[in-house]
């Protein structure tokens, strides 16, 4: 007998026959593989975004010269175009503005050189293709601007139309003198893209003879390294000069920081996926005992027995894993518009349109999905080839706790924690290998299952068992009776809330570390800023004028207004952010007198004490410690500072540099600030004042003018939104949960038929039945919930610890307290409901026919 | 002479007289073409620009434009917009120190600030007219170009010869063909092709000989891909104004010019 007549007559009838079963272990697999492949395609198309519009961004140019954040002066351009092996340097402006009218849309606004840019970036700005009515009044006229044919058509903007757009210098008009075909730049950013010339951009936003950035373009046959280090001898310390590819790295590596903590729960998820599988096949192996001996008996070997159950899980498997392809595209459709804006808000800015898809994600679902459930049917599929014909044939009852005996999972499950134990020794708390590690432990914890469920049955017969009568009794000895394959349900449900623990306690944490440690340094009442009030990273932030302070100053109500300016620089090649506020002003003006500053003691900070605060990021990542000097470039040259003292600062993790607004305005000459933080007089209202200062200052700028407790929730509900996968991973893994105790509890009361018909014969109700029933599930899903929520608390310990300490610094771990309650009921509940299908079909039982079943 | 070498020579004549004809290449041609060009460059010119885009929109502008002749390929051209309000003042100073080498810088008031053209960008049209920076910078280095004559014809009733120009390095356009009047030495009508395709073409009408040079009052350009099109009417013309060093420097563009 071939493997294609066995899978053609025999796999084929029982797929059809036993629907319930294989439904849910498609469903299991497929939702797996749904969350693999939905995070993968949805972080690849965050990343290819971002990729594609610096690229179009960069244009052909081989070198990116940056300085401060602030600007540099446009001499050097100069200095870049005299080296040898340069063929074009042309300055840029990038800086945000947003559309006053209309959807209040943000846009960036790229700078450039007109005249020359097209050499570096490939523009429809001239030439027949361009809709640029009139060039010399574009660039005559400084209110000129170029807008996409795209925003245009979306907006409903023409040409020669005015536009108000919201820019550093407040609210300004601009007139559309030509429109951008999609190319190069102009198709960027979802086409959200504007270009200035470059001397109506520095005067528009406030940069005078200063510029962002120069592109440079190489000569021919020059070797980009030999003309990259002539650049950086011609130039003051302090430039960064970078290839492209060097620059998207950086950020590159900020967005998969943030992207690992997923990852790990879409491969939990697949792990609660193939112990539905393992359930799946053993059913399959109970309910088709007999029919195995006969196929054994009629002269199957053993190795065609269980290739039968392995070429029907590769048969359900690629049926689940093409599912789950299919699903976790249309998942990542559906999430990848605000997992870019999160992106957006706290990173980088970039629009992501849709999703890229490669082959790759769909392919790693559909692998994982396929392989996963291969190793999961290996163990039932092994243990049906050993099933004699005799035994089969007199109804001997199935069992594969004498292939997993307890001794043989508890040393399964050593080695798996020894494992990641040694991972964690060897490569500490780092992305890829701590993802490795946490399933290896996860796995672990987990083949301490039936161990752990014998106990809590012992624990529930001494204690509750005879307080809830026969059921009670019965239900206990049920659940010991095939332990291992209730220890996979119990696995099932463990998976599933530890995940949820793990999640809620990661975000439960960083959402508590994080508003303590806002607690900490806004001490204000109120927080003016003119962008996202919680991108800490300025992504769409447009700086306001430092001197607004004194105007903020005349408000009714308004005790102090102190700037809070936030820019990048570079230290050692990698870019940081130096965090500049008025910390000397607080304590004088205070109305506590205590000081309502960030912090009490920050005497150091005397503008000219050239001393500075770094993060404990910044401190680890480039070994510095407390009275170190660190060479800053600014603008005229690098300067020395001393460090006076590392905190606690979550705003960068690539490193934060805290020093007194005016140390920084001298240095770096940049008058700007991101935000205000506004104190107010003791007795006056702070609503009054907030109004007051919106009526003020809202007509010329758009204004995000906020309550300091305003401002701590719109920071909370950004972290909800940075945390809306975890949420809806949770969903997945639980649903997954709950049909493994459907599964393994069809196959207990299939198991049991015989045996409930006897109950039922003596004497026993459907409704004794049906709760014997229930009150396993519920027995199976509190065990499973309880492993899981210490399992869960100690790996959401673990992420904190590897996603956010590693790279932010110190935090505190917050038990999630509310989360491991939910965890408990919930898997009480689930657990209930889940076995209210195997107990209904329990409690129909017929007698006559149980009695006959074998 | 016989009766017999008298027919010879007829012959030799009737045979001969059409290579006398083309006689001079097209080099040759040109040569004359860029002396009459670079004897007009002493010169003073009031003239309007019309704008005429594909929807029938139109934009008017007035300009001054002044030359001097340095040597016999160095020369300095400043040219100024005298409307509308929004581009008054707006300038271009052209200094050719060979006619390989020239500088270009422009002049925006509103700025208050000068800027270098570069040269890359000289191929290019001339800020949204249909000339190119070429047309209004002075004649070409000739030897950058190759010259074909294809034929004699007849313009506007003046006879050109009909000459192809094809530059040697790669420009926005692969060839032109050039009606040059004969006797005149000035272009009547030109045409710019993308390789087979005609992109831009030109003509010069209205020639009237002002202090002995033949000059086109009205100059026509239009881009036949953009269905743009540019009209020059000269108002006023001045040859051998002699202007001094000075209204030839960044100041003067700055001044916009004054004389």
């Amino acid at each position: 007998m071939n493997l294609w007549n066995l899978l053609r007559y025999i796999s084929m009838k029982h797929l059809r026959l036993q629907k319930a079963q294989i439904f849910m272990a498609v469903a299991g697999i497929c939702l797996g593989v749904t969350a693999i492949v939905s995070i993968g395609v949805v972080n690849r198309s965050v990343i290819f975004s971002f990729q594609d519009s610096f690229n179009r961004m960069i244009g052909n140019a081989a070198l990116q010269i940056t300085g401060a954040q602030s600007g540099f002066p446009e001499s050097i351009i100069e200095k870049v175009q005299d080296v040898r092996g340069v063929q074009y340097a042309v300055p840029v402006i990038e800086t945000d503005g947003m559309l006053v009218d209309g959807k209040e849309r943000s846009m960036l606004i790229l700078g450039v050189d007109v005249l020359v840019d097209t050499q570096v970036r490939d523009y429809s700005l001239t030439g027949e293709s361009a809709d640029v009515p009139d060039p010399i009044l574009f660039l005559a006229k400084p209110d000129s601007i170029l807008i996409t044919k795209a925003m245009a058509d979306r907006e409903g903007f023409a040409i020669d139309q005015k536009i108000q757009v919201q820019t550093v210098e407040g609210i300004r008009t601009f007139r559309i003198r030509g429109l951008l075909n999609p190319e190069g730049p102009a198709k960027a950013m979802g086409g959200n893209v504007a270009v200035m010339d470059i001397y109506a951009a520095q005067m528009a936003f406030g940069k005078t003879g200063r510029i962002d950035r120069i592109d440079v373009s190489l000569r021919k046959g020059e070797n980009l390294e030999t003309v990259r280090q002539a650049i950086m001898d011609a130039l003051p310390k302090g430039y960064m000069v970078d290839t492209p590819a060097g620059r998207t790295r950086q950020v590159e590596n900020m967005i998969a920081k943030f992207q690992n903590g997923f990852d790990f729960i879409s491969y939990l998820a697949i792990l609660v996926g193939m112990y539905l599988i393992y359930n799946a096949v053993s059913i399959s192996v109970v309910h088709r005992r007999k029919e195995i001996g006969i196929l054994r008996a009629i002269g199957c070997r053993r190795k065609e027995i269980m290739l039968l159950f392995m070429g029907e899980t590769l048969m359900i498997s690629v049926i689940a894993s093409s599912l789950g392809v299919a699903l976790g595209l249309l998942l990542a459709n559906s999430l990848v518009g605000a997992f870019g804006k999160v992106i957006s808000e706290t990173f980088v800015r970039t629009s992501v349109t849709g999703i890229h898809v490669t082959w790759l994600y769909p392919a790693i679902g559909l692998l994982c999905g396929m392989i996963t459930s291969l190793i999961a049917a290996l163990f039932p599929a092994m243990s049906s080839s050993r099933i004699s014909p005799a035994s089969a044939i007199r109804s001997v009852p199935y069992t594969e706790d004498k292939i997993f005996t307890t001794l043989r999972l508890n040393l399964g499950g050593v080695f798996f924690i020894a494992l990641s134990f040694l991972l964690f020794h060897i490569y500490g708390f780092s992305g890829p290998y701590l993802l490795a590690a946490q399933i290896m432990l996860a796995v672990g914890i987990s083949f301490f299952t039936p161990a752990f469920l014998n106990g809590f049955v012992t624990l529930f017969n001494r204690v509750f068992a005879s307080r809830l009568g026969s059921a009670g009794r019965l239900a206990g000895l049920n659940l010991r009776k095939n332990l291992t394959r209730n220890a996979v349900a119990v696995a099932a449900v463990f998976f599933g809330i530890s995940v949820f623990v793990a999640s809620s306690g990661y975000v439960h944490s960083v959402k508590g570390t994080t508003l303590n440690w806002l607690d900490s340094i806004i001490k204000s009442e109120i927080i003016l800023s003119s962008g996202h009030p919680g991108s800490s990273t300025n992504a769409q932030i447009i700086p306001l004028p430092a001197n607004m302070s004194r105007e903020l100053e005349k408000v009714p109500g308004v005790l102090a207004a102190a700037p809070w300016r936030r820019a990048f620089t570079d230290y050692q090649g990698s870019k940081v952010l130096l965090s500049a506020s008025d910390y000397t002003q607080y304590p004088k003006r205070s109305h506590d007198g205590a000081g309502p500053g960030f912090m009490k003691n920050q005497t150091h900070f005397i503008p000219d004490g050239n001393r500075v605060e770094i993060s404990e990021a910044f401190a680890a990542i480039f070994s510095v410690k407390k009275g170190d000097e660190i060479s800053l470039p600014t603008p005229a040259g690098p300067v020395v500072f001393k460090v006076a003292g590392i905190v606690v600062d979550y705003s960068y993790d690539s490193g934060v540099i805290n020093m007194d607004i005016k140390t920084y305005q001298r240095y770096w000459g940049d008058m700007l600030c991101n935000s205000f933080l506004v104190h107010v007089e003791a007795g006056a209202k702070v609503g009054d004042v907030r109004d007051e200062i919106q009526r003020r200052f809202g007509v010329d700028r758009k204004l995000y003018v906020l309550s300091a407790l305003e401002f701590k929730n719109e920071i909370r509900k950004m972290l909800d939104d940075m945390f809306i996968f975890n949420y809806a991973l949770n969903v997945i893994t639980l649903t997954i949960a709950c049909l493994g105790i459907i599964v393994a509890l069809f196959a207990s009361v299939l198991e049991r038929t015989r045996e409930i018909g006897t109950l039922r014969a003596i004497g026993m109700l459907r409704r004794q039945i049906y709760g014997v029933v229930v009150l396993e599930s519920v027995l199976m899903g509190l065990a499973g919930g309880s492993l899981g929520s210490v399992a869960g608390i100690i790996s959401g310990w673990l992420n904190l610890e590897g996603f956010f300490v590693a790279s932010l610094g110190s935090a505190k771990y917050y038990l999630p307290f509310g989360a491991i309650l939910w965890a408990l009921l919930l898997s009480a509940g689930l657990s209930a409901l889940a076995g209210m299908i195997p107990a209904r079909r329990a409690a129909k039982t017929n007698i006559v026919e149980a009695l006959a079943y074998d | 002479m016989t009766k017999s070498r008298m027919v010879l020579f007829l012959l030799m004549v009737a045979v001969m007289t059409p290579s006398f004809a083309y006689a001079m290449s097209g080099r040759d041609v040109y040569d004359k073409v860029q002396e009459m060009r670079t004897r007009m460059l002493d010169r003073k010119t009031e003239a309007v620009m019309v704008l005429y885009d594909r929807g029938g929109g139109k934009r008017t502008r007035t300009l001054t434009e002044y030359c001097k002749s340095i040597s016999l390929d160095a020369y300095k051209i400043l040219l100024v917009f005298n409307s509308p309000p929004d581009l008054k003042g707006v300038g271009f100073l052209l200094h050719a120190r060979t006619l390989a080498d020239r500088d270009l810088w422009a002049y925006f008031p509103e700025y208050k600030r000068i800027r270098r053209i570069p040269t890359a960008s000289q191929d290019d049209s001339f800020f949204g007219s249909d000339f190119s920076y070429d047309d209004f910078s002075g004649p070409p280095n000739l030897d950058d170009y190759s010259f074909k004559i294809l034929r004699d014809e007849t313009v506007d009733g003046k006879p050109c010869h009909v000459i192809e120009v094809a530059p040697k390095t790669p420009h926005k356009y692969t060839r032109y063909v050039a009606w040059v009047a004969k006797n005149l030495w000035i272009t009547t009508k030109i045409e710019y092709y993308q390789e087979k395709e005609l992109y831009r073409s030109g003509s010069f009408r209205d020639i009237r000989v002002i202090d002995g040079f033949p000059t086109p009052f009205e100059i026509e350009m239009e881009n036949h891909k953009t269905r743009h099109r540019t009209e020059l009417t000269i108002k006023t013309i001045r040859y051998g104004a002699n202007f001094p060093d000075k209204l030839f420097t960044q100041r003067a563009l700055e001044r916009g010019g004054g004389q």
